[in-house]
């Protein structure tokens, strides 16, 4: 099985968007199974119609907090703290702030009368289930957790079961906005990473950064323009940028919200609609076309992925 | 503008128009005559500087406690292993070893070690950049820069926030990363107001909705500007009264828009229009806190 991850560095360059797409597009000639990787926000699901949801909960760190009865407010634990998680709550005693708190636990080492106390939390779901193209894995993260990196590697997980169950022959994965942990979660190992971008002088910044954390990874790039047609200058500096990174543009995609229509369309009524309703949709098709040939290259084989 | 206002931008889904709405509305408080500090706290994708030319004034990078094992002190006991909340500590060939993309730096293995073999070093994970803005009188810009490779952009947010909070302006804008995860936390927290942008489309919408609940959750004065306004069919005033956060801006979906923010340039400029709809925002966050802490 082949993957290919969807990431921009800037958000709102359409990862989404083209995921779901191409993910339309494979599902016309092969087995394919998705993962949404930005358990941040996740948008993957409500393009492609999921049904069947099953998900499990995720496990947190511990949840710290202070009884009261026990504590007799010498601020040992604010002292251990790295976090400035805990204050003083107004009657003398002191209360952890859970947005703050990073769950090390360093206040209950500290405190000498055993006035922390712990409980398991959750921060969040992972999930999986059936959509229009095939199984789809995907999570939540609860507002504020900080695990978002560790989830996104548990709904890799579900993805890679999911796929194997279903045979799947490619595996597309949406990644999150940003270069931090979640993105190196969502990327790393995949066979190629499809960077989308947009003509404007932060996609070009971000573009940048995302490349070399890929450089890092060693994973292969290539970049799909999206919007492509909103600015001469900003498209033209995407394409020097290619060129001089040595980097394939397997497309560029012009602004069409008929685009988003016909995403629409597909979520409805599955693989009736054509993509010939809109030249974004054209694009996109030969998008695919060759990003499969160049799946069937990478497999090194002479088992050809696609067509 | 009557005392200190942090007022902080951010959006459960990328690419709404954070950073847009972020510049201009800093631009246009210092045209008032305001002192303004914007703060670009999106670590991983930092773009404020690409929209004004700031003079840089000072450059520092940012570092943070990572536990390190002095191999020839250690037991091999397991107790800093058996500390560590987050799986940094492991044992091996002998001796304890850490992984530092997993370490927080909490410093609870160095408390727990008897034989001293735990200690801690600085390892740097990005760089914090201010200075004052060329041309725009009253205006300045701190940026946080999260190092390529490195995953603490929770720290480098902490670092943009201390470092903006010794800053002398009367408007600090807070320019926060996407999301609604530690980081998003870390940018926004202890705002006086909360501005979420979105665009009326089912994936803004439905990012808007968590981006409303974490704001609850951290008691922000929250306030919601739709962003592309005629772009997509769903209803978000709608919404928005439901959770009763009001809607105090639009901007519209315009291509020219679009155009002068894909070269790097302050919309507001050459659009009146623009400039109408969010020079007065500052103003309305700062009555809505008030009203907010009044009604207490």
């Amino acid at each position: 099985m082949k993957t290919v991850a969807f990431a921009s560095g800037k958000g709102g360059t359409g990862k989404t968007t083209m995921t779901a797409l191409f993910a339309h597009l494979a599902a016309r000639e092969l087995r394919v199974a998705v993962a949404d990787a930005d358990v941040e926000a996740s948008n993957l699901p409500l393009a492609l119609h999921v049904e069947n949801i099953a998900c499990e909960s995720f496990a947190g760190g511990l949840k710290y907090t202070i009884r009261p009865e026990a504590c007799a407010s010498c601020s040992l634990c604010v002292a251990a703290c790295r976090f400035d998680a805990i204050e003083r709550d107004g009657w003398g005693s002191y209360r952890v702030d859970r947005f703050a708190c990073e769950g090390c636990g360093a206040c209950a080492f500290a405190c000498p009368h055993g006035a922390v106390a712990t409980e398991p939390s959750t921060a969040g779901e992972a999930c999986s289930g059936d959509g229009t193209v095939g199984p789809v894995a995907f999570g939540q993260l609860g507002p504020g957790q900080d695990l978002s990196g560790k989830l996104v590697t548990e709904v890799r997980r579900l993805a890679a079961d999911a796929a194997s169950r279903h045979a799947a022959d490619v595996l597309l994965i949406d990644g999150p906005p940003g270069i931090g942990c979640p993105l190196i979660a969502a990327v790393s190992s995949v066979d190629i990473l499809v960077a989308v971008t947009e003509p404007t002088v932060s996609g070009a910044h971000d573009l940048e950064r995302l490349l070399a954390i890929a450089g890092r990874l060693k994973v292969p790039v290539r970049v799909v323009l999206n919007k492509s047609d909103l600015s001469d200058d900003g498209a033209e500096r995407i394409r020097m940028l290619c060129i001089s990174h040595g980097l394939p543009l397997l497309a560029e995609v012009p602004f069409e919200p008929a685009l988003a229509a016909l995403l629409a369309g597909l979520a409805e009524s599955g693989t009736d609609v054509s993509f010939e309703q809109t030249s974004a949709g054209v694009v996109v098709a030969a998008a695919w076309r060759a990003l499969a040939g160049e799946l069937t290259r990478a497999n090194g084989d002479d088992a050809p992925i696609a067509g | 503008m009557p005392g200190r206002m942090v007022m902080a931008i951010a959006s459960g889904k990328g690419g709404t128009g954070k950073t847009l709405v972020a510049t201009n509305v800093a631009v246009l408080a210092a045209a008032q005559g305001y002192r303004v500090l914007l703060a670009d706290c999106d670590v991983e994708a930092p773009n404020d500087h690409l929209f004004l030319d700031r003079t840089v004034e000072s450059a520092s990078p940012v570092e943070v406690p990572v536990a390190e094992v002095d191999a020839s002190a250690c037991t091999s006991c397991g107790r800093c292993r058996d500390a560590c909340a987050y799986g940094a500590v492991r044992l091996l060939g002998g001796s304890a070893i850490v992984f530092e993309e997993l370490c927080h730096g909490c410093g609870l293995c160095t408390d727990v070690c008897d034989e001293g073999a735990m200690h801690e070093s600085l390892r740097r994970v990005g760089e914090v950049v201010s200075g004052p803005v060329r041309d725009r009188p009253g205006l300045s810009l701190i940026t946080g820069t999260l190092g390529v490779g490195q995953v603490k952009s929770p720290a480098l947010i902490r670092a943009v926030r201390a470092a903006a909070s010794t800053f002398d302006a009367d408007l600090v804008v807070l320019d926060a990363p996407p999301g609604v995860a530690c980081s998003a936390v870390a940018a926004v927290r202890g705002a006086d107001a909360l501005l979420l942008v979105t665009e009326p489309t089912e994936f803004g919408l439905h990012d808007l909705e968590l981006s409303v609940t974490l704001g609850h959750d951290l008691a922000l004065t929250m306030a919601v500007l739709v962003n592309r306004d005629g772009m997509g069919g769903v209803d978000v005033a709608r919404a928005c009264e439901g959770w009763s956060v009001p809607v105090v801006g639009r901007l519209p979906f315009d291509r020219r828009i679009a155009e002068v923010y894909a070269h790097g340039g302050i919309v507001a400029d050459g659009m009146p229009e623009v400039a109408r709809a969010l020079s007065s925002l500052p103003d309305v966050m700062r009555g809505l806190a008030a009203r907010r802490r009044g009604g207490r």
